[in-house]
């Protein structure tokens, strides 16, 4: 079986230099993925070229197994949604109006949303848990409650892969959690997540598989216990060992464990 | 503390929006009777509809003022609020922006420059039942926006921003160039009054060939404008995640740019630069009924029928027989309601 999302020598940049650089892996179907790396590193530009919104110069990003080039964005859209980091919607839109707008790769110009439509937006509203706010006005919810707003935008899409950048940023340490048990939640009703995240300490128990995207060195790709070593993510995201408590706390650990 | 939802000030659903659409028809309907029926020569909106249902037919006189005199102004007038509003509405929701109007981005430059070219050279001319002033003032409209649309356009598409500023820029420039026609012109002040009540909006009595073409060009404007409602909304997320949902970003905004383009230009032509009734209406609209563009194109669209209709016939009435230019007119009675509502409706507007 073809994995859900392949990326082949994948090279991209927004001016002559690259940012991503030869980048090759598999996204399975079913996996719960998280993508770190420091900041500039290329997260964000590596979530657009998975979900086709940014073009690879060269290598191919594979949907199934056919590269994404080769079909409509349209129909990719039905397929792979993407959560972004900021979203800015002008005038009083409600959440329900916000979510609807998720169907759009459903409708055509002249085709206006039928009752497959309406269930769908729902369905969306209720795995996000956001069907309480939805004649709420979007630009008046909290940084959490629009956090939720935006999975359910990208849920309306009734995506098999869900792509999320920074779905963590800018919340408290409670609507962290909330957001990681709403992603197992997701991984539970057979979405295929693919999270960048900075929250590293986040990451442990909540995802099967990290990829480490550094300009440092090559894309690395294993479980948190593999990937969450001191000595890695120093280099990683060239920050001094015994400046920061994370470093410092997994290096006592390692310590421990060879004692 | 949950603040209260919006959906209880709109009307629940489409019954509610077919009632307040149904409601706005007849509202229409009716300013429209009680407009034909003001003015030097009194006509009872009772005797109009009488004579409509051939019960009681008007004097001779009264059916030439009628029907030569005032149906085409207040047909005319009402066209003008409608393509002024729907452009509006276009505009506003295409820029993301509510301080946008039909001429953001710079079709009343190419307005000024075509209309003081028939004023000031062509007046006698007149084509299909347009007048020159008319033509120019609409070609110069659609040029002008082209020109904006082709100067803000690079190899990765459009920047609104770019698109906001070059229009500004082009319009400020062609919009000054009435000042050279002045300066040049030799013939006394009458084009002067002529380009001045011009330049505030005033509804001529237009033939009805002129009147044909231009419902024509209204009617397939809306067609087209339609089906770009539900793009609109989905502009409204922002380009980028537009393009996500596998939307033609830039096409659409060729579509949604021509579009309300054609509307401005047929308003223009018809009534010179009506300020106000772009802003104000979709602004209106959407205090009322919420952002989802498909459910405020009828609204907006009927809406700026009646808000002009009423503001003619006062401009035409009120210090008759001396006329106001109807854009000064709509300006006092539309500011303060426009100021009374942006107070009462508390919500700030986000940008």
């Amino acid at each position: 079986m073809n994995p859900l999302l392949s990326f082949q020598s994948v090279c991209f940049g927004y001016d002559d230099s690259d940012v991503i650089q030869s980048v090759s892996f598999h996204l399975h179907a079913g996996s719960c993925v998280a993508l770190i790396g420091p900041n500039g590193a290329g997260k964000s530009t590596l979530l657009r070229l998975a979900a086709g919104t940014l073009r690879a110069r060269s290598g191919s990003v594979l949907l199934n197994g056919t590269p994404l080039r080769n079909r409509a964005l349209r129909h990719v859209a039905r397929t792979v949604a993407l959560v972004p980091q900021l979203l800015d919607v002008p005038f009083q839109f409600t959440v329900r109006q916000v979510v609807e707008q998720g169907r759009t790769p459903y409708l055509g110009l002249l085709r206006g949303p039928v009752k497959e439509d309406r269930v769908a937006v729902d369905r969306a509203l209720d795995l996000a848990d956001v069907t309480g706010l939805q004649n709420r006005v979007f630009n008046e919810l909290s940084g959490g409650e629009r956090q939720r707003v935006k999975i359910a935008l990208g849920l309306a899409q009734q995506p098999k892969l869900l792509l999320l950048d920074e779905p963590t940023q800018n919340l408290d340490i409670g609507r962290q959690v909330e957001l990681i048990d709403l992603l197992h939640f997701l991984g539970d009703e057979g979405i295929t997540i693919f999270a960048s995240i900075h929250e590293l300490q986040l990451l442990e128990g909540n995802f099967s598989s990290i990829l480490l995207l550094s300009p440092e060195m090559p894309l690395m790709e294993g479980t948190p216990q593999e990937i969450l070593k001191p000595a890695i993510l120093e280099k990683a995201f060239n920050c001094p060992p015994r400046r920061h408590p994370l470093l410092l706390e997994r290096a006592q650990q390692q310590t421990k464990r060879a004692g | 503390m949950k603040r209260p939802v919006f959906e209880e000030i709109s009307p629940k659903g489409r019954i509610g929006l077919l009632a307040l659409i149904a409601l706005l028809v007849i509202a229409l309907g009716a300013v429209i009777l009680l407009s034909l029926g003001t003015g030097a020569v009194h006509v009872a909106p009772g005797a109009i509809l009488a004579a409509l249902f051939g019960r009681h037919p008007l004097t001779p006189t009264e059916q030439i003022i009628l029907l030569q005199i005032r149906l085409p102004r207040v047909l005319a007038s009402a066209l003008v609020g409608s393509a002024l509003a729907i452009s509006g509405l276009m505009f506003q929701g295409l820029f993301r922006n509510p301080m946008a109007d039909p001429y953001v981005i710079g079709s009343s430059g190419g307005a000024v420059l075509g209309a003081c070219l028939g004023i000031f050279f062509f007046s006698q001319v007149s084509i299909f039942g347009f007048s020159a002033t008319a033509v120019l003032a609409f070609a110069g409209s659609v040029l002008t926006m082209i020109l904006v649309y082709a100067l803000a356009r690079s190899s990765s598409g459009t920047n609104v921003v770019t698109l906001l500023l070059a229009g500004f820029a082009v319009s400020t420039m062609l919009g000054y160039s009435s000042y050279f026609f002045e300066a040049l012109d030799s013939s006394g002040s009458s084009n002067h009054g002529i380009l001045l009540s011009w330049l505030h909006g005033v509804i001529g009595i237009p033939q009805w060939t002129q009147l044909a073409i231009s419902t024509a060009l209204f009617l397939i404007a809306a067609a087209i404008a339609t089906p770009l409602m539900r793009r609109l909304n989905t502009l409204a997320l922002g380009d980028e995640y537009a393009h996500q949902l596998g939307i033609k970003v830039e096409h659409t905004r060729i579509g949604i740019i021509l579009t309300g383009s054609l509307l401005t230009a047929v308003a223009v032509s018809l009534g010179g630069l009506i300020s106000f009734a772009g802003l104000f209406v979709p602004h209106v609209a959407r205090l009322a009924l919420g952002p989802d563009h498909v459910r405020l194109l009828p609204v907006t669209a009927l809406s700026g029928a009646i808000f002009l209709v009423v503001a003619d016939t006062l401009a035409r009435s009120v210090f008759a027989p001396t006329e106001l230019p109807v854009g000064v007119l709509m300006a006092f009675i539309g500011g303060p309601f426009f100021l009374y509502l942006l107070r009462k409706s508390k919500r700030s507007y986000a940008l």
